[in-house]
């Protein structure tokens, strides 16, 4: 186990890598920051005086070995924008988005789940129809659209939660269900297919032959059966949640991850989208690697020996 | 327990804490701006990026900073100088302007602004280290020169008509404070002599600010301020309507009719000192260099109804590049009308009958000025009414404003030009002189006009010099003059404070009723 971790994290480091470089040079194509950060009335003296005290006047070669180095160290160096440093930018509002996702999820796991079992246990039932278009609508609804009109119809018209920012649990609630609804859908539809399959299984039919009541046929025989590919879909969708959540904190104000990062892109502010894109790597890589422990948690056969 | 039972728990538990603490932790922002009345929440589209005022020139940040510091003139709402820190200032020499210093003004902590406080700001600004956007407004300040506590110099590297170094929008620290405490901490902990006194800023999500019970131009009228940043436009249309906020920024205009007559909303105007206009680029070949295409397609487009369909009537059509109230602006030179038989003509004139053997591309950038993509598309199809082909290439602005710094754009280009200053040097120097990085077309006459009404000191020969210098542009017509925009803005009823056209939000000249 010990060997199978070291392995999996030494991995990691290398996908980071990739994550880090494939960043520098998109970054790099998409445009000077001097050009947007200088006032259009700047003289072509000052621009360049601004991109040599920002390091950008360096071969590109040596802007990287220079950006690696100091990642490798932790640094990221400071914003251009805020000019302090890029990584402690991204973790002041990293707490935002892990609560929003992880609220997002939980809405998302609380109706998909139930739902989807008992979708399927009721195949084709009114219940199973009903699922299925709320699947559709959850997967298809856009969710900048989606978001305003929650804003306008709970918020403006009826007044129940507040519109914008962070606060107390009433400033939670909408932007939860805006960016939980995709994943919902989605984990609907698959608790739903993995369920059908298990219940159509030999063991199953077995298990029902045998007298074992209905309710412990479903907990204990067919989900216990279902959950590895629910808890893949889970850890992926934790990942997108954490770091695709853009559209939702930029509609709410929500001070997360993600609003930092569309302002950090508009403003082609290097260090702050290199580190956001690296802390959402990272997520994915560990949350991937937390799935795969769990496996073993779920089934006694997966062993990582 | 199973490992079963213990990843469950343990999912269970990580879920409640996501949903609870965090959340039972924090207070509801709103509460506290609901319980007192004299609070005021303002929405831009983004918070401020530092409270650092000397490095950043981006409006909202100067805004929120511009409440905290004090500079040493202001503009009133029609754009003229009025004293601030400075009770006076005057062209004492052609290279030295000098402002006195009012006395008994006093930073938050008590130490008092003197002019030690203005050189250093000034100075810290010029230094090539700090990489600050400011350092074009200082760039003709050769050095400061403080005779004595209340008395600034500013030295210039030539003599100038107009005051150097924006002394309307250049802020003063405290050096003392800066000094004990350095850059990083200043930036989050400012230090100002303005009317607000700094209590806190959480990022991204609000900046508080409280009165300052000692400004020395008296206690402002609102108690609290609150900077709460909406990013989404239809989001701070409805917090306002929520009354989760009480001043918002560029509203949209299919927003504006309920805002109008919401019941608790209003909405609020100025005329903006920008100005947008499509430039020809004559420093490269084409039949852009021909004046004659270049009047004609100004009788081609049609201003007004651009104005009307695109911006929903919120503009003001502009006959040069200087709108109404500015220094130097000249109330004679008639706007070009939409005229498509006399654009013809010209055309024909050129040796372009029909339009024939014209195939142009409109430059304009997406997302940087309002209803920009729009407007270049709405002046392509009406440039092609001549029989032109007008085509448009739309970038995006990053990639685009490099290419205006080296004159690539061609053969027309869009552009927006604010000019806060309210005089015309900014303008025509910056774009139609012949040495100015962004100007693609410039003749000896107009150079010399333009040079000289610099240097001049006295306004009534300025005065002249501009008008002719307008009127040769005018019939040069090295841009389609388009229009001066109208800035839109919504506010809560019991809010009482008037748009100023310099997109400026001075919280001190709010006040509360209805």
């Amino acid at each position: 186990m010990a060997a199978y971790l070291v392995r999996r994290l030494v991995g990691a480091l290398w996908v980071l890598l990739g994550v880090a470089t494939t960043v520098f040079i998109v970054l790099h194509l998409t445009g000077d920051p001097a050009a947007v950060m200088m006032p259009l009335e700047s003289t072509a003296d000052q621009v360049a005086q601004f991109r040599h005290e920002e390091g950008f006047d360096r071969p590109l070669i040596v802007q990287y070995g220079s950006f690696m180095w100091a990642a490798l160290h932790g640094s990221f160096g400071d914003s251009l924008r805020h000019g302090e440093p890029a990584l402690g930018l991204a973790l002041q509002r990293l707490p935002a988005s892990g609560e929003l996702a992880l609220t997002a999820l939980t809405l998302a796991l609380l109706v998909a789940i139930p739902i989807g079992i008992l979708a399927a246990v009721r195949r084709n039932s009114l219940l199973d129809l009903g699922a299925r278009v709320l699947a559709l609508l959850g997967q298809s609804a856009p969710v900048y659209w989606l978001g305003l009109m929650l804003i306008l119809i709970f918020g403006v018209q009826l007044g129940w939660f507040p519109v914008s920012g962070i606060g107390g649990v009433r400033h939670l609630i909408l932007p939860a269900i805006t960016l939980g609804l995709f994943s919902m859908a989605k984990i609907m539809r698959l608790t739903r297919s993995a369920m059908l399959d298990i219940l159509q299984s030999d063991f199953l039919r077995t298990a029902r032959a045998k007298g074992v009541q209905p309710l412990r046929l479903i907990t204990h025989h067919a989900l216990r059966n279902a959950w590895i590919p629910i808890v893949t879909v889970i850890g992926i969708e934790l990942g997108t949640l954490l770091s695709q959540a853009i559209i939702t904190e930029t509609v709410f104000s929500w001070p997360g991850i993600g609003r930092l990062a569309v302002q950090a892109i508009y403003d082609r502010d290097y260090p702050v989208v290199e580190v956001v894109v690296l802390i959402a790597g990272a997520s994915f890589v560990l949350i991937n690697l937390a799935v795969d422990l769990a496996y073993a948690a779920l089934d006694p056969r997966i062993r990582y020996d | 327990m199973s490992n079963r039972m213990q990843v469950r728990r343990a999912l269970v538990s990580l879920a409640a804490a996501a949903l609870l603490i965090p959340a039972a932790a924090r207070p509801p922002s709103g509460a506290v701006a609901a319980a007192a009345d004299s609070t005021v929440t303002i929405s831009q589209g983004v918070d401020p990026v530092t409270m650092d005022p000397l490095k950043r020139t981006i409006t909202p940040t100067t805004n929120a900073q511009l409440n905290q510091f004090d500079t040493l003139l202001r503009h009133d709402r029609e754009g003229h100088l009025i004293p601030w820190l400075a009770t006076s200032f005057q062209h004492v020499a052609p290279t030295v302007w000098e402002f006195k210093l009012r006395r008994n003004v006093k930073f938050w902590n008590g130490d008092p602004l003197t002019s030690a406080d203005v050189k250093f700001s000034v100075e810290k600004i010029k230094d090539p280290a700090e990489a600050s956007e400011e350092t074009p407004r200082v760039a003709t300040i050769d050095h400061v020169e403080t005779p004595d506590p209340y008395t600034v110099r500013y030295v210039t590297t030539k003599p100038t008509a107009t005051i150097p170094g924006f002394p309307w929008l250049s802020m003063v620290v405290d050096s003392k404070y800066w000094k004990e405490h350095g850059d990083a901490y200043e930036a989050e902990h400012p230090m100002g002599s303005g009317p607000y006194v700094f209590k806190s800023w959480t990022k991204d999500e609000e900046l508080d600010l409280d009165a300052n019970p000692n400004y020395w131009h008296g206690k402002p009228a609102i108690d609290h301020v609150i900077f709460k940043p909406i990013p989404e436009a239809a989001a701070r249309v409805a917090a306002l309507r929520t009354g989760e906020t009480d001043l918002i920024v560029n509203v949209p205009t299919q927003d504006l009719p309920q805002l109008e007559n919401g019941t608790n909303t209003k909405l609020e105007s100025a005329r903006s000192a920008r100005v947008l206009f499509v430039a020809f680029n004559t420093t490269k070949p084409g039949p852009q260099t021909n004046k004659l295409v270049r009047q004609a397609f100004n009788y081609a487009i049609d201003v007004p109804s651009i104005v009307k369909n695109v911006l929903g009537g919120h503009g003001f059509q502009v006959a040069t590049p200087l709108p109404p109230g500015f220094f130097g602006y000249d109330p004679k030179i008639p706007t070009y009308h939409h005229d498509l038989a006399k654009a013809k003509a010209l055309l024909a004139q050129a040796g372009f009958p029909e339009g024939k053997g014209l195939e142009l591309v409109l430059q304009a950038p997406v997302g940087r000025y309002n209803k920009d993509k729009e407007i270049a598309e709405a002046l392509a199809g009406q440039l092609s009414e001549t029989g032109a082909k007008v085509s448009t290439n739309i970038q995006e602005w990053t990639t685009y404003v490099n290419q205006t710094r080296t004159r690539a754009l061609t053969p027309l280009y869009e552009l927006g030009w604010g000019n806060d200053s309210y005089d015309a040097d900014n303008t025509l120097t910056s774009l139609l002189t012949s040495d100015a990085p962004l100007a693609t077309w410039s003749t000896p006459e107009t150079d010399k006009l333009i040079s000289d009404a610099r240097f001049e000191l006295d306004p009534g020969k300025r005065q002249a010099d501009y008008a002719k210098a307008l009127s040769i542009i005018h019939e040069d017509a090295p841009w389609l003059f388009l229009f001066q925009y109208e800035d839109l803005y919504a506010t809560s009823k019991r809010l009482i404070w008037k748009a100023r056209g310099d997109e400026l939000i001075l919280c001190d000249e709010m006040k509360l009723g209805g």
